[in-house]
């Protein structure tokens, strides 16, 4: 397959997966948003007001960590259920641009979400040139990773019910319990030390220290960007060596 | 004429069997390229393991397959840019309309716009889906999603078409319009490996066959060959009033409505037919089809293992 013919591969999964489903049911633009908005509803109540930009940083993550999540109940979907994914295995496409399409697609449901955060980060006055950056390139992993491990999941699951149990965990271990929501500082020493087994925690202190929200010293910023790096490319190595695509 | 699949020793054990169990054993094939080639057998016989390993989706645990001048296991990417296949049990996307699904097909392989609607608008004329090419997949009935997926494979470029279980629960015109798609695509020298329950559909496809069982080998051939393999080759039905006992002799005897089934060999077929005439009784004689052979192949499979078992207890 020429480079031209990936591309136009690539670019049909997006319309299939990502476009032309929310033609037949626009509330899929809609899903990604309540949790997050939930959740940054629920912050600000409490907090006053006060906590209001962990909940706008948070939010983003955590739209980002759906994304996954949402890709891997999609894959189990197309894999079992429609047989789709044997169609596409016994064609032309490559697993890699099946997998890049699929996670692609599935960023077209975070938009509305990523919109409004968007938006409510512009308003609070967050906007740098650095801040942009910073928050840019955190989900870009944060998507990343969260694709990989979905693609991962996805290869053992039989049944897309599976992935209804694990959905609800993957949130709980990567954005409830690690400070996505809330600064590191707020956990006593010994959470501080277990928090950082999760990519999340890397990936909250870059945005927050990006805005301002937490102190980030500049080595302590490489430290974390090279983490999550490390993370993300752990993942993608997971997905390479443990993903199916040929069935053993 | 070149092999589209040649097959030496494959053997397959999935690896999550427990007991060791090969869904395939010992297999030797040799697919001509530009036909339709027919594979029946029972519910896991092994024909699904057959298509799913030679359509790349699935590794063997031995022996060499290779497929279209390609080994599976080393070059699976020059495979795969010449192969199409509908899956056993596949369904097409629901969210898609009848022709988005084979015009996404189309360009998701790498077709250009042009080339993708001109080839999806004439699958869907030929197997009569152009009144419903803007409907719905979820809103169709069973045979039309599988008719949209036909559409789909057919409609590829691909020089090897892998069709599991393809007409399954279409009603019998649609099933003849299916069948007049895979004769004109095998007309443009592309090869369909085709499994089937339907005996007849093979039949009126099948340039040559393979009946798998128990994963292994049971006949191969053409029509005509598989016929003058079985132990009778001729079907002898008997309306009237007949004793068994006079018909046992010849072959086997069936009882059917109002008289008897006898499979036999040509001259003991003449022979009850001279014998059943001159009783004035109603009577047909022919060819076994190739059900009567699946059936005496298949039966004689079936009493071996109560035999077996039997034995065993």
């Amino acid at each position: 397959m020429s480079a031209r013919h990936r591309l136009r591969s690539l670019f049909t999964l997006v319309l299939l997966n990502g476009v032309i489903p929310i033609r037949t049911q626009p509330l899929y633009l809609l899903n990604l948003l309540a949790s997050p908005l939930s959740f940054l509803f629920f912050i600000t109540i409490v907090s006053h007001g006060t906590y209001l930009p962990f909940g706008v940083t948070g939010g983003m993550i955590l739209t980002m960590l759906s994304v996954g999540t949402g890709l891997q109940s999609d894959l189990t979907h197309y894999r079992h259920d429609l047989k789709f994914q044997d169609i596409v295995v016994a064609s032309p496409v490559e697993a890699p641009v099946y997998v890049a399409g699929m996670a692609l697609s599935e960023l077209v449901y975070s938009l509305p979400a990523l919109a409004v955060f968007v938006v409510i980060f512009t308003i609070e006055g967050y906007v740098t040139v650095l801040s942009v950056a910073v928050v840019a390139g955190t989900l870009v992993l944060v998507w990343g990773f969260a694709s990989a491990l979905a693609f991962t999941l996805a290869t053992y699951f039989q049944d897309v019910r599976e992935t209804f149990m694990f959905s609800p965990l993957i949130s709980l271990f990567l954005t409830v319990l690690p400070p996505v929501y809330y600064p590191i500082a707020a956990l006593p020493a010994w959470a501080q030390v277990a928090a950082r087994l999760s990519p999340t925690t890397y990936a909250a202190g870059l945005v927050q220290g990006a805005v301002g929200l937490a102190p980030l010293p500049f080595s302590e910023a490489l430290i974390d960007w090279g983490v999550l790096l490390a993370f993300t490319a752990g993942f993608f190595l997971l997905a390479a060596f443990k993903a199916r695509w040929k069935e053993p | 004429m070149p092999s589209a699949i040649r097959v030496e020793h494959l053997r397959k054990v999935y690896p999550q069997s427990t007991r060791g169990v090969a869904a395939l054993e010992d297999l030797n094939l040799e697919v001509p390229s530009g036909r339709v080639y027919g594979l029946i057998g029972r519910n896991g016989a092994g024909k699904t393991t057959f298509v799913r390993i030679c359509s790349t989706q699935l590794a063997p645990t031995a022996g060499r397959v290779e497929v279209l001048g390609h080994d599976v296991d080393r070059e699976e990417r020059e495979i795969r840019s010449r192969i199409a296949c509908i899956p056993q049990e596949s369904r097409p996307l629901y969210f898609l309309t009848v022709e988005e699904v084979v015009y996404l097909y189309l360009k998701m392989r790498g077709l250009d716009r042009a080339e993708s609607r001109r080839r999806t608008r004439d699958a869907l004329d030929e197997l009569s889906l152009t009144e419903h090419r803007n409907r719905l997949v979820s809103r169709l009935s069973g045979g039309l999603r599988r008719r949209t997926l036909c559409a789909m494979v057919l409609a590829s470029d691909a020089d090897l078409l892998f069709l599991d279980e393809p007409t399954t629960g279409l009603d019998p015109i649609a099933r003849r319009e299916v069948w007049e798609a895979i004769r004109r695509t095998s007309r443009e020298h592309r090869t369909i490996m085709l499994t089937t329950h339907y005996l007849d559909e093979a039949e009126a496809l099948s340039t040559r066959l393979a009946l798998v069982e128990r994963g292994r080998l049971v006949l191969e051939g053409t029509p005509a060959d598989l016929r003058g393999r079985v132990r009778y080759p001729y079907r002898v039905t008997i309306q009237g009033s007949f004793p068994r006992a006079e018909l046992e002799p010849y072959g086997r005897v069936t009882e059917i409505e109002g008289g008897w089934l006898l499979f036999t060999r040509e001259a003991e077929a003449r022979e009850v037919a001279r014998r059943a005439l001159e009783r004035n009784v109603r009577l047909s004689l022919g060819p076994v089809s190739l059900e009567d052979i699946f059936l005496d192949v298949v039966g004689r499979s079936i009493d071996e293992d109560s035999a077996t078992e039997g034995a065993e207890t």
